[in-house]
């Protein structure tokens, strides 16, 4: 069983993905000096609160960076890089690389937020060009799908409930509604700095062929017209050989499911009349009632059901 | 049928993951840091798919869908604590914690 499975991965992913030759070393000094535009760039585009003229001179200046930075890396490793995948891979890392320069850069978190969908969707592009489909469409479906939503739901409910300023220029209850912490961003010069001293790093490492690319030392047969769905192989890799880690998966989840609900619960308190649901605003007015709290912001609290004492019970029985 | 180069993905994924640490640290509404650390997981994601495709093996696409798992974890359970953070200050801005400071 194994070893059939082994020849049938190999067979499916025969191509690895070839290490660029040596000798084909972008220019430290090279990767440094774009980092710093890109840097610069990013500083003036971040929200501040200087012009929005300013901001976009940062926008154009960080998109000819990267665009050089793409020319370049293209030419450097064009004798790998030539090939039927090609425009795809430029169109899926230009559009992430977009979204995610405007995830960190738009004042407004809605914006933000459609911006990391369109990242989402751009890298589960790439992975469809690295024959990882399973991945894909599990990207689209629970990052695009499921965690999105639940953002863009906690990003309208926060911002239906926010007072606008007096005087302000934030319209009540409109999801374009700017806030001042969205447009004042916090030390925009240190943290791109840091930012793009840790990324020029991480590129001036992935560029320095001259350390020697480590060979893959799996050497797959050739390929056969005979391809199966990767989709297939996963599955049956992961339910043989990574039960145990799916396992833990599911655990996990569920954990986290019900720290969720513990965490984000409201506080009820018990009346004579039934149940009342206490919100923070009403807090005074509960006490004024002279109702006797059950639930309060101690965590020891949580109600506890299926109890004698009526004192404690979150939904008593009428 | 030539493909492209390893070093090209991990580029992609260090770019995304160097956006994503920027951004952490100069957005100051918690929903947004927050965004932003979902974008490093996807710089790491694509790291990690690019090696499993280039050790041609499975075990990359593994670590990936634990990632996911640990993602909607994290998603769930931050946006949980941001939406109680919300409702004790009514405002969004990280600064208003400034005490947990010490």
């Amino acid at each position: 069983m194994g070893s059939e499975l082994l020849i049938s991965l190999n067979t499916l992913m025969a191509i690895t993905l070839p290490a660029a030759t040596p000798g084909t070393v972008m220019h430290p000094l090279l990767v440094l000096v774009l980092c710093l535009a890109a840097g610069i760039g990013t500083v003036l585009t971040l929200p501040g609160k200087r012009e929005t003229s300013w901001a976009k001179i940062g926008g154009v200046i960080a998109l000819a960076t990267g665009v050089i930075f793409a020319a370049l890396l293209a030419h450097h490793l064009a004798d790998v890089g030539r090939g039927g995948m090609g425009p795809y891979f430029w169109i899926f890392s230009f559009l992430a690389v977009f979204g995610a320069f405007r995830v960190v850069t738009h004042r407004r978190p809605v914006y933000s937020a459609l911006y990391f969908v369109l990242t989402v969707m751009a890298s589960a592009g790439l992975f469809v060009l690295l024959w990882a489909e399973f991945m894909a469409a599990a990207l689209v479906v629970i990052y695009a799908g499921a965690i999105l939503v639940t953002y863009v739901f906690v990003i309208m409910l926060a911002s239906q409930a926010q007072t606008p300023a007096p005087g302000g220029k934030s319209n009540m209850g409109s999801l374009s509604a700017v806030t001042d912490y969205d447009t004042v961003s916090r030390d925009p010069l240190v943290a791109s700095l840091i930012g793009f001293a840790l990324m020029g790093m991480l590129l001036f490492v992935i560029l320095d062929q001259s350390a020697g690319a480590i060979p893959p030392t799996v050497t797959p047969p050739k390929i056969t017209d005979h391809y199966d769905s990767s989709v297939q192989e996963l599955g049956r890799y992961l339910m043989t050989d990574q039960l145990v880690n799916l396992e833990l998966a599911g655990l996990i989840l569920t954990i986290a499911m019900m720290g969720a609900i513990i965490i984000s619960r409201r506080r009820i308190v018990s009346t004579e009349s039934g149940p009342v649901l206490l919100e923070t605003e009403q807090a005074e007015v509960i006490a004024a009632m002279g109702i006797e709290q059950t639930g309060g912001s101690d965590p020891d609290s949580i109600p506890v059901y299926g109890t004698d004492n009526a004192a404690v019970k979150a939904y008593p029985e009428r | 049928m030539e493909l492209l180069a390893l070093q090209h993905y991990l580029v992609v994924g260090a770019i995304l993951f160097g956006l994503g640490l920027i951004g952490f640290m100069t957005r100051r509404n918690l929903i947004v840091m927050f965004l932003c650390t979902e974008l490093m997981f996807q710089g790491v994601a694509i790291n990690l798919i690019a090696f499993s495709r280039y050790w041609a093996d499975f075990r990359g696409q593994t670590f990936t869908i634990m990632l996911l798992v640990i993602a909607a974890a994290e998603a769930s359970l931050a946006l949980g604590m941001v939406v109680l953070l919300f409702r004790q200050k009514g405002t969004l801005d990280a600064e208003a914690w400034r005490e947990l400071r010490g």
